[in-house]
């Protein structure tokens, strides 16, 4: 296979440490798949789809009211929340090294912007603070992480050239970052992408993004108004190197200040209210000495958890898992597939073009309508949700991985030819694009919850129940398991990796 | 140390007390519909303003559980609650009153649909749904979900879990109705204006899906005010409000209920909401 010209020149015929990875993968996903709910069933979704497709075809761009507000807003919203992610996200990069810091990271990272959304509504209203909050939050952990991965792969040794008594800050900047800088910048373009992807994702929950008007849309099979607000937030994504030039950051960052939507004063009294009241499970309500706890609390505070336990995070954690696991190796397979089509080493310009441009609808679709369009294709099981997950996240990996194969050096006896793709290219590529998808395995895990609304069993659909019956206790306790799991995988994740140089492709 | 004050500032900010604001605020959601929805809300507003003599303002928000949020923390004074969430709402902010209903909802009610393949024909008695794939609409719609649910367990006797093959929440009564139609799940709960609109619409393919039930009838939506409103807005405010909501009469205002009318509700209407939800295990 491809990646024994990787590992397996010192031990010949042993499975590298790739394969053996790889092997692993498909053998775990075929048994979550085994385990999961699949069933096809034959529909009649042709006049549906037909509709869908005459409204991408037809689009009615005037049918949306505040349209360029919304647009606007989805644009002021990411800046702010990645801005504001970067801030407290940044330093922690620092002494990211430390288990607890990790640790808390990848709690914050777990929970889906729109849980954090529907938590601090709770505490801020409806006001841009909730927006804004709920994308800086998990953004800075994210920023905590990738930057301490990308700046610990600096070359350590120029600090030994800067003069004696250097002081810490300008050996740290002068002898690590600025060798990373440029990488720095690109992760930080990208997840400028992610941001405006989640900032319209926000809408569904009622922020005033282009999600609150492309949800109903759809939902409301409003087709021709759903293409046009489709059609828009792809240009708006596909166009980001065009409008989003460094020199008009400040410009941007100032508008998006001075025209946020009003802001409701912060009421201190919400605040208290929520952590005296709301978050107690039903029983501690009312609770205000430790003597009041008696043995009948307890014991009721225990058969809530264990009903919680019971009934919600098991089945929930199982499925979740069941799902990204599946998803996962999905996206790897659709990777490996999808790689060779779309590279410029062996493709023509025009068949490159028109790959990419597949891609990029699919990475800037949200998977909510992907996978309800698949879901009127293969009926309502798991599948439709790990399709959707597997063709989005396969997209946005061959678009981080393409940036960088295009810029690979082959040598002279290349030709166009799949196996000289497989020889020479692929090894190259491969432990950027497995370390990229272990990555990705904590964002599936986490967008797994956004199928928790289509109906789908989740981890996310519990959590969102305990929302809409205003159980604001047990959807703290569910978020709390979420977190658990991703700090478990997290952990899991950093050991597999361990020991593997693997070139971040600025991921 | 010139930072300290500015520190003192934002965290006793943070800690101010409420104030009415002196715009009257409200919310709504209409069970079908949504397009355009500030544009013709802001139109209610209007009349709303003219009739109160203060400012007031429509904020839109996405699902009951937002509007109950809202209505919770003072974002809005009144709003234009489903069933469920007016109980739900009242019960968080006690004092707070249903002052007016439409017409339509003194006697709603929701029609379960099937999609041809089941060979499930309509029927005044309670179909026989046992092994079918089931979906609500929302999770916190009354007519989508709660009554529904209600029928189910009281006929049938058991949880729906129990009874249906699988159980879906197609989060909306238009995707429900797409859904059944192309017979992702076979059988569907659905709000009866929703209903009756897509038909009249030509939206449906009567070959394909068709009513098998109709539940017996049970109070929807309502307006609720907030506790305290005479005392923020003015003595004789509730009343004034009560009077301008049953007086509206202009058919485009509503149309974006839609309602034919508005009558007069109180809390009590809403009791058998109420217990239904405690039966069900939605409220404690």
């Amino acid at each position: 296979m491809f990646a024994k010209t990787v590992v397996s020149k010192a031990v010949p015929y042993a499975l590298g440490y790739w394969q053996k990875m790889t092997i692993g993968l498909w053998l775990l996903a075929c048994g979550c798949f085994m385990l999961a709910d699949t069933e096809v069933i034959a529909l009649e979704p042709w006049s549906e789809l037909g509709h869908m497709l005459l409204g991408v075809l037809q689009p009615d761009f005037f049918a949306t009211e505040y349209l360029l507000e919304a647009l606007w807003q989805t644009v002021s919203f990411a800046l702010l929340g990645v801005c504001a992610g970067l801030l407290w996200g940044a330093p922690l990069a620092l002494v990211y090294h430390k288990p607890w810091v990790a640790a808390f990271c990848a709690f914050i990272r777990a929970i889906h912007e729109i849980f954090w959304a529907l938590l601090f509504l709770q505490l801020f209203g409806l006001s841009p603070v909730t927006g804004i909050l709920a994308i800086a939050l998990p953004f800075g952990a994210t920023f905590a992480r990738v930057f301490h991965d990308i700046i610990s792969l600096a070359p350590a040794d120029t600090g030994q050239n800067l003069p004696a008594g250097t002081d810490m800050l300008s050996r740290y900047v002068f002898g690590r970052i600025v060798h990373v800088s440029g990488q720095l910048q690109a992760y930080i373009r990208y997840r400028f992408e992610c941001a405006l992807r989640s900032s319209a994702v926000l809408g569904f929950v009622g922020m005033p993004t282009l999600g609150f008007y492309l949800e109903s849309a759809f939902k409301q099979g409003q087709y021709h108004q759903g293409g046009a607000l489709l059609i828009l937030f792809v240009l708006l994504i596909g166009s980001i190197s065009y409008w989003c030039r460094a020199r008009l950051l400040p410009l941007y960052l100032l508008l998006a200040l001075v025209f946020l939507p009003e802001l409701p004063a912060i009421d201190g009294h919400l605040i208290w209210r929520f952590l005296s009241q709301d978050i107690w499970p039903p029983m501690l309500q009312g609770v205000s000495h430790l003597e009041q706890l008696d043995l009948q609390r307890l014991n009721a505070l225990g058969s809530w958890l264990f009903t919680l336990l019971e009934k919600q995070a098991l089945p929930g954690i199982f499925a979740t898992l069941i799902l990204a696991l599946v998803a996962l190796a999905m996206t790897h397979v659709l990777t490996l597939l999808w790689l060779p089509l779309v590279s410029r080493k062996l493709r023509g310009k025009w068949t490159v073009f028109g790959g990419k441009a597949m891609l990029l609808v699919l990475r800037s679709l949200p998977e909510y309508l992907l996978a309800f369009v698949l879901m009127l294709l293969l009926g309502p099981s798991m599948l439709p949700a790990m399709l959707a997950l597997a063709l989005h996240n396969a997209a946005l990996l061959i678009f981080l991985t393409t940036r960088q194969s295009d810029k690979l050096v082959v040598s002279a006896q290349f030709s166009p030819k799949l196996d000289n793709y497989f020889y020479e290219i692929l090894p190259r590529l491969y432990p950027g694009v497995m370390a990229l998808l272990f990555y990705r395995f904590e964002v599936i895990l986490r967008e797994t919850a956004i199928f928790g609304m289509l109906g789908i069993a989740t981890l996310g659909f519990y959590i969102d129940s305990q929302f809409v019956e205003i159980r604001f206790a047990g959807a703290l306790v569910l978020m709390c398991f979420t977190a658990m799991m991703n700090i478990g995988v997290d952990a899991l994740g950093r050991k597999i990796l361990k020991g593997q140089k693997v070139p971040l492709l600025g991921c | 140390m010139k930072t300290l004050p500015y520190i003192g500032a934002l965290c006793l900010s943070l800690f101010a007390s409420s104030v009415y604001s002196a715009t009257f605020t409200f919310t709504a959601i209409p069970d079908e519909n949504e397009s355009q929805l500030r544009t013709r809300f802001d139109k209610v507003a209007v009349y709303l303003e003219k009739e109160l003599g203060v400012e007031v303002k429509y904020v839109p928000v996405k699902s009951y559980s937002a509007a109950v949020t809202a209505f919770r923390n003072n974002q809005v004074q009144l709003a234009w609650f489903g069933g469920l969430s007016g109980v739900q709402a009242r019960r968080l902010v006690p004092g707070s009153e249903a002052i007016a209903q439409g017409y339509e909802d003194q006697f709603f009610k929701s029609y379960f649909i099937a999609h041809h393949s089941t060979g499930l024909e309509p029927s005044a008695n309670f179909p026989a749904l046992k092994g079918q794939t089931f979906t609500f609409g929302s999770k916190d719609s009354t007519s989508g979900r709660l009554m529904p649910q209600f029928f189910i367990e009281r006929n049938l006797g058991k949880k729906p879990e129990e009874v249906f093959k699988r159980v879906g929440f197609s989060g909306d009564h238009s995707r429900t109705i797409t859904q059944v139609q192309a017979g992702v799940y076979q059988v569907g709960a659905v709000n009866y204006k929703v209903w009756e609109t897509a038909l009249a619409d030509g939206k449906i393919d009567t070959t394909k899906v068709k009513v098998i039930w109709e539940s017996p009838v049970y109070p929807d939506y309502q307006w609720t005010v907030r506790a305290g409103v005479d005392a923020g807005f003015g003595a004789g405010f509730k009343a004034k409000l009560t009077a301008a909501l049953l007086n509206m009469k202009d058919a485009d205002l509503l149309a974006s209920f839609p309602r034919q009318s508005f009558v007069s509700a109180e809390n009590s209407d809403y009791e058998p909401i109420e217990n239904v939800a405690k039966t069900i295990g939605m409220l404690d």
